[in-house]
């Protein structure tokens, strides 16, 4: 519970700091530059979701166990929220920077592919009737979708002429100002917990279902295979 | 601070506390979901 309440105040010391002890970054439209310290979180959630995803699904294939098949599942979901979240503060930043919601820029073509990837992963969890192939179908399509994921996020971007600010804003390049720096890394190590605490969340949800389903308890409890 | 951008921190700062607060509502009705169906875990 602890955690919890530090991860509260922990954020709510993060949004005020990213507003009053930080300066915009020059080259950027008024005070736009400051949604890096939302947008750039989120992406990076986003795409350790699906890292989980990925070893969750390789797990349940390999062991079987329903609590590996959850993990998939809701880091999933998470994935997929966390990766519509970048979308949105990835449009308003275009919007005051390069006068448009959405330009086909290859950086939101590439999430955009990524979204309906991880689309069709819910739609063929929903799809199939028999819950333990879903499971296998769903692992085999999330091992599958997650190959994607470095090429989309990573390579595409960066072999293709983008509007994306890569080099101003990469807090890996040299150049960023250090109190911005400090503010960046609290806001990912924010935004991590909070994705933490969700998805524990969704986990334990998932297990009280699987509690109300006798054949899922016993296969969870080993006594089927 | 430059003007709006109190208000934009604001906004903000609302949506997260909505947020923490439904995390946190939620969070305690699961806990007692799992109190009621004698989860071994607990």
């Amino acid at each position: 519970m602890i955690y919890k309440i530090l991860l509260a105040v922990w954020m709510t010391f993060i949004i005020v700091a990213s507003f009053m002890f930080t300066e915009a970054a020059s080259g950027f439209p008024g005070e736009t530059s400051r949604i890096l310290f939302f947008h750039v979180p989120q992406a990076w959630v986003a795409t350790l979701c699906f890292l989980l995803s990925m070893i969750g699904s390789a797990l349940y294939l390999a062991k079987r166990r329903l609590g590996s098949d959850d993990l998939a599942h809701s880091a999933a979901e998470l994935g997929f929220l966390f990766c519509i979240l970048a979308t949105v503060t990835g449009s308003i930043f275009a919007k005051a920077t390069w006068g448009s919601y959405w330009n086909w820029d290859p950086r939101e073509t590439s999430i955009v592919i990524l979204l309906m990837i991880y689309g069709a992963y819910f739609a063929l969890r929903s799809a199939v009737p028999d819950p333990e192939k879903k499971r296998v179908f769903a692992a085999v399509y999330s091992i599958l979708a997650f190959v994607t994921v470095p090429f989309l996020v990573f390579v595409v971007p960066r072999i293709t002429t983008s509007l994306h600010p890569e080099d101003t804003m990469n807090p890996a390049k040299p150049g960023m100002d250090p109190r911005t720096l400090k503010v960046f890394l609290g806001s990912l190590f924010a935004y991590t917990t909070l994705f933490v605490w969700m998805l524990r969340l969704r986990m334990r949800l998932l297990y009280l279902e699987h509690l109300k389903d006798p054949i899922a308890r016993m296969r969870r409890d080993g006594g089927i295979e | 601070m430059k003007d709006g951008l109190g208000f934009v921190m604001a906004v903000n700062l609302v949506i997260w506390f909505g947020i923490a607060c439904y995390l946190f509502a939620l969070d305690r009705k699961i806990r007692k979901m799992e109190e009621a169906s004698g989860d071994p875990r607990k």
